[in-house]
Protein backbone atom coordinates (compact mmCIF):
# COMPACT_ATOMS: atom_id res chain seq x y z
CA UNK A 1 0.00 0.00 0.00
CA UNK A 2 1.07 3.55 -0.37
CA UNK A 3 1.81 3.78 3.32
CA UNK A 4 -0.94 1.86 5.04
CA UNK A 5 0.41 -0.19 7.94
CA UNK A 6 3.84 0.17 6.37
CA UNK A 7 6.00 -0.03 9.49
CA UNK A 8 5.81 -2.33 12.51
CA UNK A 9 5.12 0.26 15.20
CA UNK A 10 2.69 2.50 13.33
CA UNK A 11 0.70 -0.51 12.17
CA UNK A 12 -0.42 -0.82 15.80
CA UNK A 13 -1.58 2.80 15.93
CA UNK A 14 -4.11 3.32 13.11
CA UNK A 15 -5.31 6.79 14.08
CA UNK A 16 -1.76 8.09 13.65
CA UNK A 17 -0.99 5.99 10.57
CA UNK A 18 -0.70 8.14 7.45
CA UNK A 19 -1.78 6.33 4.32
CA UNK A 20 -1.50 8.72 1.37
CA UNK A 21 -0.54 12.26 0.54
CA UNK A 22 -1.83 14.13 -2.48
CA UNK A 23 -0.63 17.51 -3.72
CA UNK A 24 -1.83 19.10 -6.92
CA UNK A 25 -2.79 22.39 -8.46
CA UNK A 26 -6.55 22.50 -7.97
CA UNK A 27 -8.11 21.66 -11.33
CA UNK A 28 -11.10 23.94 -10.77
CA UNK A 29 -9.20 26.71 -9.02
CA UNK A 30 -5.77 26.88 -10.56
CA UNK A 31 -4.44 29.67 -8.36
CA UNK A 32 -4.57 27.26 -5.42
CA UNK A 33 -2.96 23.99 -4.42
CA UNK A 34 -4.81 21.18 -2.74
CA UNK A 35 -2.97 19.16 -0.13
CA UNK A 36 -4.53 15.99 1.28
CA UNK A 37 -3.22 13.73 4.02
CA UNK A 38 -5.10 10.51 4.70
CA UNK A 39 -5.07 8.58 7.95
CA UNK A 40 -6.68 5.52 9.55
CA UNK A 41 -6.27 2.86 6.87
CA UNK A 42 -8.56 0.15 5.62
CA UNK A 43 -11.78 1.27 7.29
CA UNK A 44 -14.58 -1.21 6.94
CA UNK A 45 -17.55 1.13 6.45
CA UNK A 46 -19.80 -0.95 8.72
CA UNK A 47 -17.29 -0.79 11.58
CA UNK A 48 -19.60 0.53 14.31
CA UNK A 49 -20.84 1.24 16.84
CA UNK A 50 -17.68 3.22 17.48
CA UNK A 51 -17.05 4.53 14.02
CA UNK A 52 -13.76 5.97 12.86
CA UNK A 53 -12.46 9.30 14.06
CA UNK A 54 -9.22 11.22 14.29
CA UNK A 55 -7.22 10.90 17.48
CA UNK A 56 -7.80 13.70 19.96
CA UNK A 57 -4.34 12.93 21.32
CA UNK A 58 -2.58 13.08 17.95
CA UNK A 59 -1.04 16.15 16.34
CA UNK A 60 -1.52 15.94 12.59
CA UNK A 61 0.53 18.17 10.32
CA UNK A 62 0.97 18.93 6.65
CA UNK A 63 4.37 20.46 5.97
CA UNK A 64 5.68 22.52 3.10
CA UNK A 65 9.31 23.14 2.26
CA UNK A 66 9.59 25.97 -0.23
CA UNK A 67 13.34 26.51 -0.34
CA UNK A 68 14.62 23.00 -0.92
CA UNK A 69 16.36 22.26 2.35
CA UNK A 70 14.04 19.43 3.35
CA UNK A 71 12.77 21.33 6.38
CA UNK A 72 9.34 22.72 6.95
CA UNK A 73 8.90 26.39 6.16
CA UNK A 74 5.17 26.15 6.67
CA UNK A 75 3.42 23.60 8.86
CA UNK A 76 -0.35 23.37 8.98
CA UNK A 77 -1.43 21.75 12.21
CA UNK A 78 -4.66 19.92 12.96
CA UNK A 79 -5.98 18.92 16.39
CA UNK A 80 -9.28 17.25 17.08
CA UNK A 81 -11.76 17.33 19.92
CA UNK A 82 -14.47 14.75 20.47
CA UNK A 83 -17.65 15.42 22.39
CA UNK A 84 -20.16 12.80 23.51
CA UNK A 85 -23.55 14.36 23.86
CA UNK A 86 -25.29 11.45 25.53
CA UNK A 87 -23.19 9.02 27.51
CA UNK A 88 -26.25 6.98 28.42
CA UNK A 89 -26.58 5.24 25.07
CA UNK A 90 -24.34 2.96 23.11
CA UNK A 91 -25.46 4.55 19.86
CA UNK A 92 -23.31 6.74 17.60
CA UNK A 93 -26.55 8.45 16.63
CA UNK A 94 -30.00 8.28 18.16
CA UNK A 95 -31.86 9.19 14.97
CA UNK A 96 -31.20 10.49 11.48
CA UNK A 97 -28.36 13.00 11.31
CA UNK A 98 -29.80 15.81 9.21
CA UNK A 99 -27.18 18.46 9.87
CA UNK A 100 -23.81 18.91 11.52
CA UNK A 101 -25.47 20.25 14.67
CA UNK A 102 -28.23 17.66 14.75
CA UNK A 103 -28.74 16.49 18.37
CA UNK A 104 -29.26 12.97 17.05
CA UNK A 105 -25.51 12.83 16.34
CA UNK A 106 -24.08 11.60 19.59
CA UNK A 107 -20.34 11.57 19.09
CA UNK A 108 -19.19 14.78 17.47
CA UNK A 109 -15.69 15.73 16.42
CA UNK A 110 -14.38 19.22 15.70
CA UNK A 111 -11.05 20.42 14.37
CA UNK A 112 -8.66 23.21 15.30
CA UNK A 113 -6.36 24.40 12.51
CA UNK A 114 -3.20 26.44 12.91
CA UNK A 115 -0.14 27.34 10.90
CA UNK A 116 3.46 27.65 11.97
CA UNK A 117 5.56 29.73 9.61
CA UNK A 118 8.77 31.68 10.00
CA UNK A 119 8.77 31.12 13.73
CA UNK A 120 5.27 32.34 14.33
CA UNK A 121 2.10 30.50 15.21
CA UNK A 122 -1.34 31.51 14.05
CA UNK A 123 -4.73 29.95 14.61
CA UNK A 124 -6.68 29.61 11.38
CA UNK A 125 -9.84 28.11 12.78
CA UNK A 126 -11.21 26.60 15.98
CA UNK A 127 -14.04 24.20 16.56
CA UNK A 128 -14.50 23.57 12.85
CA UNK A 129 -17.11 20.90 12.25
CA UNK A 130 -16.14 17.50 10.94
CA UNK A 131 -18.79 15.31 9.30
CA UNK A 132 -19.97 12.07 10.87
CA UNK A 133 -19.04 8.78 9.30
CA UNK A 134 -21.30 7.50 6.56
CA UNK A 135 -23.49 5.11 8.53
CA UNK A 136 -26.33 4.27 6.17
CA UNK A 137 -29.53 5.56 4.61
CA UNK A 138 -31.45 5.72 7.89
CA UNK A 139 -28.75 7.49 9.88
CA UNK A 140 -27.08 9.67 7.26
CA UNK A 141 -29.68 9.97 4.50
CA UNK A 142 -27.98 12.93 2.79
CA UNK A 143 -24.35 12.15 3.45
CA UNK A 144 -23.02 14.18 0.55
CA UNK A 145 -24.83 17.21 1.89
CA UNK A 146 -23.51 16.67 5.40
CA UNK A 147 -19.96 16.40 4.14
CA UNK A 148 -20.31 19.44 1.91
CA UNK A 149 -21.38 21.44 4.95
CA UNK A 150 -18.14 20.42 6.64
CA UNK A 151 -16.02 22.20 4.02
CA UNK A 152 -14.81 25.13 6.06
CA UNK A 153 -13.92 28.35 4.26
CA UNK A 154 -11.35 30.21 6.31
CA UNK A 155 -9.76 33.60 5.79
CA UNK A 156 -7.02 34.12 3.24
CA UNK A 157 -8.62 31.90 0.63
CA UNK A 158 -8.05 28.74 2.67
CA UNK A 159 -10.47 25.82 2.69
CA UNK A 160 -10.30 22.90 5.10
CA UNK A 161 -12.09 19.60 5.32
CA UNK A 162 -11.40 16.87 7.84
CA UNK A 163 -13.43 13.70 7.87
CA UNK A 164 -14.18 10.36 6.33
CA UNK A 165 -13.71 9.85 2.58
CA UNK A 166 -13.70 6.96 0.14
CA UNK A 167 -10.29 5.40 -0.34
CA UNK A 168 -8.98 6.54 -3.72
CA UNK A 169 -5.69 4.67 -3.75
CA UNK A 170 -5.90 1.46 -5.73
CA UNK A 171 -3.53 -1.45 -5.37
CA UNK A 172 -3.62 -5.23 -5.59
CA UNK A 173 -2.35 -5.93 -2.11
CA UNK A 174 -3.38 -9.53 -2.07
CA UNK A 175 -1.19 -10.38 -5.02
CA UNK A 176 1.73 -8.03 -4.41
CA UNK A 177 2.28 -9.24 -0.88
CA UNK A 178 2.03 -12.82 -2.07
CA UNK A 179 5.66 -12.95 -3.11
CA UNK A 180 5.42 -10.03 -5.50
CA UNK A 181 2.79 -11.48 -7.75
CA UNK A 182 1.33 -9.21 -10.41
CA UNK A 183 -1.83 -10.99 -11.51
CA UNK A 184 -1.67 -9.92 -15.19
CA UNK A 185 1.78 -11.54 -15.38
CA UNK A 186 1.23 -14.37 -12.90
CA UNK A 187 2.16 -16.99 -15.50
CA UNK A 188 5.68 -15.59 -15.55
CA UNK A 189 6.20 -15.79 -11.79
CA UNK A 190 8.97 -18.07 -10.60
CA UNK A 191 7.12 -19.70 -7.74
CA UNK A 192 3.81 -20.75 -9.18
CA UNK A 193 1.69 -21.93 -11.99
CA UNK A 194 -0.98 -19.26 -11.73
CA UNK A 195 -2.86 -18.04 -14.73
CA UNK A 196 -2.85 -14.39 -15.76
CA UNK A 197 -5.79 -12.51 -14.30
CA UNK A 198 -7.01 -8.95 -13.89
CA UNK A 199 -5.90 -7.09 -10.81
CA UNK A 200 -8.04 -6.99 -7.68
CA UNK A 201 -8.30 -3.66 -5.89
CA UNK A 202 -7.81 -4.56 -2.24
CA UNK A 203 -8.73 -1.08 -1.03
CA UNK A 204 -11.98 -0.86 -2.96
CA UNK A 205 -15.09 -0.15 -0.89
CA UNK A 206 -13.02 0.93 2.09
CA UNK A 207 -12.76 4.36 3.64
CA UNK A 208 -10.06 6.58 5.14
CA UNK A 209 -10.05 9.77 7.19
CA UNK A 210 -8.81 12.74 5.20
CA UNK A 211 -7.39 16.10 6.11
CA UNK A 212 -7.74 18.27 3.04
CA UNK A 213 -6.43 21.78 2.70
CA UNK A 214 -6.71 24.20 -0.20
CA UNK A 215 -4.48 27.26 -0.08
CA UNK A 216 -3.47 29.97 -2.52
CA UNK A 217 -0.27 29.09 -4.37
CA UNK A 218 1.07 32.53 -3.55
CA UNK A 219 0.84 31.74 0.17
CA UNK A 220 3.07 28.68 0.05
CA UNK A 221 5.70 29.50 -2.58
CA UNK A 222 8.62 31.88 -2.62
CA UNK A 223 9.09 34.30 -5.44
CA UNK A 224 10.89 32.62 -8.30
CA UNK A 225 10.63 29.17 -6.67
CA UNK A 226 7.40 27.55 -7.81
CA UNK A 227 8.24 24.05 -6.55
CA UNK A 228 7.17 23.01 -3.07
CA UNK A 229 7.94 19.84 -1.14
CA UNK A 230 5.02 18.37 0.78
CA UNK A 231 4.75 15.73 3.46
CA UNK A 232 2.58 14.86 6.42
CA UNK A 233 3.42 13.78 9.93
CA UNK A 234 1.55 12.55 12.96
CA UNK A 235 2.96 13.06 16.42
CA UNK A 236 2.17 11.83 19.89
CA UNK A 237 3.24 13.11 23.26
CA UNK A 238 6.20 11.27 24.68
CA UNK A 239 4.29 9.74 27.56
CA UNK A 240 1.03 7.86 27.29
CA UNK A 241 -0.12 6.23 30.48
CA UNK A 242 -3.25 4.17 30.94
CA UNK A 243 -5.02 5.53 34.01
CA UNK A 244 -7.09 2.55 35.02
CA UNK A 245 -8.95 4.54 37.66
CA UNK A 246 -10.38 7.02 35.18
CA UNK A 247 -10.43 4.61 32.28
CA UNK A 248 -8.54 6.86 29.93
CA UNK A 249 -5.06 7.68 28.77
CA UNK A 250 -2.95 10.38 30.32
CA UNK A 251 -0.67 12.15 27.86
CA UNK A 252 2.27 14.32 28.84
CA UNK A 253 5.43 15.77 27.40
CA UNK A 254 6.41 17.21 24.06
CA UNK A 255 5.08 15.75 20.84
CA UNK A 256 7.26 13.35 18.88
CA UNK A 257 6.77 12.23 15.33
CA UNK A 258 5.48 8.69 14.90
CA UNK A 259 4.39 8.72 11.26
CA UNK A 260 5.65 10.41 8.08
CA UNK A 261 4.66 10.28 4.44
CA UNK A 262 5.77 12.17 1.35
CA UNK A 263 6.13 10.14 -1.82
CA UNK A 264 3.97 7.02 -2.00
CA UNK A 265 5.51 3.65 -1.29
CA UNK A 266 8.91 4.91 -0.11
CA UNK A 267 8.72 3.63 3.44
CA UNK A 268 6.41 0.84 2.34
CA UNK A 269 8.55 -0.70 -0.38
CA UNK A 270 12.03 0.82 -0.36
CA UNK A 271 12.99 1.17 3.30
CA UNK A 272 13.95 -2.14 4.92
CA UNK A 273 11.98 -3.54 7.83
CA UNK A 274 14.61 -2.73 10.40
CA UNK A 275 14.64 0.97 9.47
CA UNK A 276 10.96 1.71 8.90
CA UNK A 277 10.13 2.86 12.41
CA UNK A 278 13.22 5.07 12.48
CA UNK A 279 12.29 6.55 9.10
CA UNK A 280 8.85 7.41 10.45
CA UNK A 281 10.38 9.35 13.32
CA UNK A 282 12.70 11.58 11.30
CA UNK A 283 12.30 14.70 9.18
CA UNK A 284 13.00 14.59 5.43
CA UNK A 285 16.30 16.39 5.71
CA UNK A 286 17.66 13.36 7.53
CA UNK A 287 16.96 11.13 4.54
CA UNK A 288 20.53 11.02 3.26
CA UNK A 289 21.06 7.99 5.49
CA UNK A 290 18.27 6.18 3.62
CA UNK A 291 19.37 7.19 0.12
CA UNK A 292 21.02 3.86 -0.60
CA UNK A 293 17.66 2.12 -0.31
CA UNK A 294 16.34 4.41 -3.03
CA UNK A 295 19.33 4.31 -5.35
CA UNK A 296 19.84 0.57 -4.97
CA UNK A 297 16.34 -0.66 -4.24
CA UNK A 298 15.83 -4.21 -3.11
CA UNK A 299 12.81 -4.56 -5.37
CA UNK A 300 14.98 -3.96 -8.46
CA UNK A 301 17.06 -6.95 -7.44
CA UNK A 302 13.97 -9.04 -6.70
CA UNK A 303 12.13 -8.52 -9.98
CA UNK A 304 14.61 -10.56 -12.10
CA UNK A 305 14.42 -13.33 -9.51
CA UNK A 306 10.64 -13.37 -9.27
CA UNK A 307 10.21 -13.13 -13.04
CA UNK A 308 13.11 -15.10 -14.51
CA UNK A 309 14.06 -14.27 -18.04
CA UNK A 310 11.90 -11.14 -18.08
CA UNK A 311 14.21 -8.53 -16.61
CA UNK A 312 17.61 -9.40 -18.06
CA UNK A 313 18.76 -5.82 -18.55
CA UNK A 314 17.58 -4.86 -15.07
CA UNK A 315 19.50 -7.78 -13.61
CA UNK A 316 22.65 -6.59 -15.32
CA UNK A 317 22.07 -3.05 -14.11
CA UNK A 318 21.66 -4.27 -10.55
CA UNK A 319 24.74 -6.44 -10.83
CA UNK A 320 26.77 -3.46 -12.01
CA UNK A 321 26.14 -1.75 -8.70
CA UNK A 322 25.23 1.48 -10.46
CA UNK A 323 23.35 3.92 -8.30
CA UNK A 324 19.90 4.68 -9.64
CA UNK A 325 20.20 8.41 -10.14
CA UNK A 326 16.81 8.37 -11.83
CA UNK A 327 15.10 7.16 -8.66
CA UNK A 328 17.10 9.60 -6.57
CA UNK A 329 15.83 12.43 -8.75
CA UNK A 330 12.23 11.24 -8.77
CA UNK A 331 11.99 10.68 -5.03
CA UNK A 332 14.73 12.60 -3.23
CA UNK A 333 15.70 15.77 -5.14
CA UNK A 334 13.12 16.32 -7.82
CA UNK A 335 13.89 16.08 -11.53
CA UNK A 336 16.41 18.67 -12.72
CA UNK A 337 15.71 20.71 -15.82
CA UNK A 338 16.97 19.31 -19.11
CA UNK A 339 15.97 15.71 -18.39
CA UNK A 340 12.26 15.80 -19.18
CA UNK A 341 11.46 18.44 -21.81
CA UNK A 342 9.78 21.55 -20.40
CA UNK A 343 9.76 20.17 -16.88
CA UNK A 344 11.56 20.37 -13.59
CA UNK A 345 10.59 19.95 -9.98
CA UNK A 346 14.17 19.97 -8.73
CA UNK A 347 14.55 21.51 -5.30
CA UNK A 348 18.30 21.23 -4.84
CA UNK A 349 20.89 18.74 -3.73
CA UNK A 350 19.41 17.93 -0.33
CA UNK A 351 18.19 14.34 -0.36
CA UNK A 352 14.74 14.45 1.16
CA UNK A 353 11.63 12.39 0.56
CA UNK A 354 9.02 15.00 -0.23
CA UNK A 355 6.19 15.05 -2.72
CA UNK A 356 7.46 17.80 -5.01
CA UNK A 357 4.97 19.90 -6.89
CA UNK A 358 5.92 22.49 -9.46
CA UNK A 359 2.98 24.81 -9.02
CA UNK A 360 3.70 26.68 -12.24
CA UNK A 361 2.50 23.71 -14.29
CA UNK A 362 -1.24 24.08 -14.86
CA UNK A 363 -3.69 21.24 -14.34
CA UNK A 364 -4.31 18.92 -17.28
CA UNK A 365 -7.81 18.74 -18.70
CA UNK A 366 -7.42 15.09 -19.62
CA UNK A 367 -5.03 13.61 -17.05
CA UNK A 368 -2.87 10.63 -17.89
CA UNK A 369 -2.80 8.34 -14.87
CA UNK A 370 0.87 7.59 -15.56
CA UNK A 371 1.73 11.24 -14.96
CA UNK A 372 5.12 12.44 -16.17
CA UNK A 373 6.01 8.94 -17.39
CA UNK A 374 2.90 9.15 -19.57
CA UNK A 375 3.75 12.63 -20.83
CA UNK A 376 1.42 14.44 -18.43
CA UNK A 377 3.56 16.93 -16.55
CA UNK A 378 0.80 17.76 -14.07
CA UNK A 379 0.82 14.28 -12.55
CA UNK A 380 3.05 12.20 -10.32
CA UNK A 381 5.91 12.64 -9.58
CA UNK A 382 5.00 16.27 -10.10
CA UNK A 383 2.89 16.18 -6.98
CA UNK A 384 0.22 13.52 -6.97
CA UNK A 385 -3.38 13.64 -8.10
CA UNK A 386 -6.14 11.50 -6.69
CA UNK A 387 -6.31 9.21 -9.71
CA UNK A 388 -2.61 8.85 -10.52
CA UNK A 389 -1.50 5.22 -10.83
CA UNK A 390 1.46 5.55 -8.50
CA UNK A 391 1.87 1.79 -8.12
CA UNK A 392 2.44 1.25 -11.83
CA UNK A 393 4.57 4.38 -12.18
CA UNK A 394 6.91 3.36 -9.39
CA UNK A 395 6.97 -0.30 -10.45
CA UNK A 396 8.04 0.70 -13.94
CA UNK A 397 10.56 3.20 -12.69
CA UNK A 398 12.15 0.66 -10.37
CA UNK A 399 12.11 -1.88 -13.21
CA UNK A 400 14.36 0.46 -15.16
CA UNK A 401 12.00 2.38 -17.41
CA UNK A 402 13.26 5.76 -16.22
CA UNK A 403 16.95 4.90 -16.02
CA UNK A 404 17.65 6.13 -19.59
CA UNK A 405 16.79 9.62 -18.38
CA UNK A 406 20.18 9.65 -16.68
CA UNK A 407 21.94 6.88 -18.68
CA UNK A 408 20.87 7.21 -22.31
CA UNK A 409 22.77 4.09 -23.40
CA UNK A 410 20.72 1.84 -21.14
CA UNK A 411 17.91 -0.09 -22.79
CA UNK A 412 15.07 -1.00 -20.45
CA UNK A 413 13.57 -4.46 -20.63
CA UNK A 414 10.38 -4.54 -22.65
CA UNK A 415 8.57 -5.61 -19.51
CA UNK A 416 9.61 -2.43 -17.71
CA UNK A 417 7.14 -0.53 -19.84
CA UNK A 418 4.42 -3.11 -19.38
CA UNK A 419 4.30 -4.22 -15.78
CA UNK A 420 1.38 -3.18 -13.67
CA UNK A 421 -0.79 -4.61 -10.96
CA UNK A 422 -3.62 -4.34 -13.46
CA UNK A 423 -5.69 -1.59 -11.89
CA UNK A 424 -6.97 1.81 -12.97
CA UNK A 425 -9.14 4.49 -11.38
CA UNK A 426 -12.14 2.50 -12.64
CA UNK A 427 -11.14 -0.10 -10.04
CA UNK A 428 -12.40 2.34 -7.40
CA UNK A 429 -16.19 2.29 -7.11
CA UNK A 430 -16.54 5.73 -5.56
CA UNK A 431 -15.84 8.42 -8.11
CA UNK A 432 -13.73 11.38 -7.06
CA UNK A 433 -15.44 14.74 -6.75
CA UNK A 434 -14.83 17.51 -9.22
CA UNK A 435 -14.23 20.01 -6.46
CA UNK A 436 -12.65 20.26 -3.03
CA UNK A 437 -12.05 17.95 -1.20
CA UNK A 438 -11.95 15.84 -4.39
CA UNK A 439 -11.93 12.44 -2.69
CA UNK A 440 -15.21 10.60 -3.19
CA UNK A 441 -18.13 10.24 -0.83
CA UNK A 442 -17.28 7.49 1.66
CA UNK A 443 -18.96 4.13 1.35
CA UNK A 444 -21.78 3.65 3.83
CA UNK A 445 -21.81 0.96 6.44
CA UNK A 446 -25.22 -0.16 5.21
CA UNK A 447 -23.87 -0.80 1.72
CA UNK A 448 -20.41 -2.15 2.49
CA UNK A 449 -19.54 -4.86 2.84
CA UNK A 450 -22.26 -5.99 0.49
CA UNK B 1 16.01 33.84 3.00
CA UNK B 2 16.93 32.54 6.48
CA UNK B 3 19.88 30.22 6.90
CA UNK B 4 19.35 26.63 7.97
CA UNK B 5 20.41 27.36 11.51
CA UNK B 6 18.24 30.43 11.64
CA UNK B 7 15.29 28.44 10.34
CA UNK B 8 15.85 25.73 12.91
CA UNK B 9 16.16 28.21 15.75
CA UNK B 10 13.06 29.95 14.52
CA UNK B 11 11.21 26.67 14.36
CA UNK B 12 12.27 25.79 17.88
CA UNK B 13 10.94 29.08 19.14
CA UNK B 14 7.71 28.35 17.36
CA UNK B 15 7.57 25.01 19.11
CA UNK B 16 7.91 26.71 22.44
CA UNK B 17 5.22 29.22 21.62
CA UNK B 18 2.91 26.81 19.97
CA UNK B 19 -0.01 25.62 22.06
CA UNK B 20 -0.46 22.76 19.64
CA UNK B 21 3.18 21.85 20.35
CA UNK B 22 4.09 20.68 16.91
CA UNK B 23 7.12 19.23 15.32
CA UNK B 24 8.96 22.48 15.23
CA UNK B 25 10.96 21.88 18.37
CA UNK B 26 11.40 18.21 18.05
CA UNK B 27 14.68 18.05 16.19
CA UNK B 28 16.76 19.47 18.98
CA UNK B 29 14.90 17.33 21.46
CA UNK B 30 15.40 14.20 19.44
CA UNK B 31 19.13 14.68 19.35
CA UNK B 32 19.15 15.38 23.05
CA UNK B 33 17.10 12.30 23.72
CA UNK B 34 19.38 10.16 21.60
CA UNK B 35 22.32 11.54 23.51
CA UNK B 36 20.49 10.70 26.70
CA UNK B 37 19.85 7.16 25.58
CA UNK B 38 23.51 6.69 24.95
CA UNK B 39 24.44 7.76 28.45
CA UNK B 40 21.56 6.36 30.46
CA UNK B 41 21.88 3.12 32.31
CA UNK B 42 20.11 0.04 31.07
CA UNK B 43 17.79 -0.20 34.04
CA UNK B 44 15.32 2.63 34.41
CA UNK B 45 12.50 3.16 36.84
CA UNK B 46 9.29 4.89 35.91
CA UNK B 47 7.19 6.57 38.53
CA UNK B 48 3.98 8.43 37.93
CA UNK B 49 2.19 10.90 40.07
CA UNK B 50 -1.08 12.65 39.60
CA UNK B 51 -1.36 16.10 41.01
CA UNK B 52 1.60 17.61 42.77
CA UNK B 53 2.92 14.77 44.83
CA UNK B 54 6.32 14.98 43.18
CA UNK B 55 6.72 18.66 43.77
CA UNK B 56 7.48 18.40 47.50
CA UNK B 57 10.11 15.80 46.77
CA UNK B 58 11.67 17.99 44.16
CA UNK B 59 11.63 20.90 46.55
CA UNK B 60 13.18 18.82 49.27
CA UNK B 61 16.05 17.89 47.06
CA UNK B 62 16.81 21.57 46.70
CA UNK B 63 18.29 23.41 43.78
CA UNK B 64 21.86 22.78 44.89
CA UNK B 65 21.36 19.07 44.62
CA UNK B 66 20.14 19.01 41.08
CA UNK B 67 20.65 20.34 37.60
CA UNK B 68 17.82 20.72 35.17
CA UNK B 69 17.47 21.34 31.47
CA UNK B 70 14.12 21.98 29.92
CA UNK B 71 13.82 20.75 26.37
CA UNK B 72 10.63 22.58 25.66
CA UNK B 73 10.76 25.72 27.71
CA UNK B 74 7.38 26.52 29.13
CA UNK B 75 6.20 30.07 29.08
CA UNK B 76 5.96 31.92 32.36
CA UNK B 77 2.76 30.93 34.05
CA UNK B 78 2.78 27.50 32.50
CA UNK B 79 4.45 26.01 35.55
CA UNK B 80 1.48 26.69 37.75
CA UNK B 81 -0.87 25.42 35.07
CA UNK B 82 1.22 22.30 34.57
CA UNK B 83 1.32 21.56 38.28
CA UNK B 84 -2.44 21.26 38.31
CA UNK B 85 -2.33 18.58 35.59
CA UNK B 86 -0.62 15.25 35.47
CA UNK B 87 3.10 15.03 36.06
CA UNK B 88 4.92 11.96 34.86
CA UNK B 89 8.38 11.26 36.21
CA UNK B 90 10.68 8.83 34.49
CA UNK B 91 13.79 7.84 36.36
CA UNK B 92 16.00 6.76 33.52
CA UNK B 93 18.88 5.77 35.73
CA UNK B 94 18.57 5.83 39.51
CA UNK B 95 22.32 5.52 40.05
CA UNK B 96 23.22 8.61 38.07
CA UNK B 97 20.05 10.47 39.06
CA UNK B 98 18.97 10.90 35.46
CA UNK B 99 15.31 11.91 35.60
CA UNK B 100 12.80 13.15 33.07
CA UNK B 101 9.74 15.07 34.17
CA UNK B 102 6.86 15.40 31.74
CA UNK B 103 4.12 17.94 32.25
CA UNK B 104 1.72 19.37 29.72
CA UNK B 105 3.72 19.52 26.53
CA UNK B 106 7.05 20.13 28.24
CA UNK B 107 9.84 17.85 29.27
CA UNK B 108 12.53 18.65 31.82
CA UNK B 109 15.68 16.64 32.28
CA UNK B 110 17.08 16.51 35.82
CA UNK B 111 20.22 15.03 37.25
CA UNK B 112 19.46 14.53 40.93
CA UNK B 113 20.74 11.44 42.70
CA UNK B 114 18.89 12.18 45.93
CA UNK B 115 15.54 12.60 44.25
CA UNK B 116 16.08 9.52 42.12
CA UNK B 117 16.93 7.52 45.21
CA UNK B 118 13.82 8.74 47.03
CA UNK B 119 11.59 7.82 44.13
CA UNK B 120 13.27 4.44 43.83
CA UNK B 121 12.66 3.80 47.53
CA UNK B 122 9.04 4.90 47.17
CA UNK B 123 8.62 2.44 44.31
CA UNK B 124 9.76 -0.34 46.60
Amino acid sequence: MSSHREAPEISKDPVADSTDVYAFVSPDKSDTVTLIANYIPLQLPSGGPNFYEFGDDVLYEIHIDNDGDGRADISYQFRFRTTVRNTGTFLYNTGPIGSLNDPNWNRVQTCDVAVVSDGSFATLGSGLPCPPCNIGPLSTPDYAGLAAAAVNRLGGGISVFAGQRAEAFYVDLGAIFDLGDLRPFANLHAFGQLSPAPGVNATNNLNVNSIALQVPISSVTRSGHPTIGVWTTASRQRVRLWDADSGEDINAGPFRQVSRLGNPLVNEVLIPLGKKDLWNSLPPDDDKQFAVYVTQPGLAALLPVLYPGVFGNLAALVASGAARADLEAILLTGIPSGIVPHFTNFTGSVLADMLRLNTSIPPTKNPNILGVVGGDLAGFPNGRRVTDDVVTIELRAIAGLTYPLVAPTYTPDAAAGEITDGLTPSSVHASPLGQFPYLGVPYSGYDEPS
Amino acid sequence: MPSHDAKRASAERAGDLNPLAGSAGRRLSRRSVLQGVATAGAAGLAATTLGATVSPAAAAAGPAASTAASQSSPRSGDAAKAASGPLVVHVRDARSGDIEVFSGTSQTRLRDKNLAARIARAAG
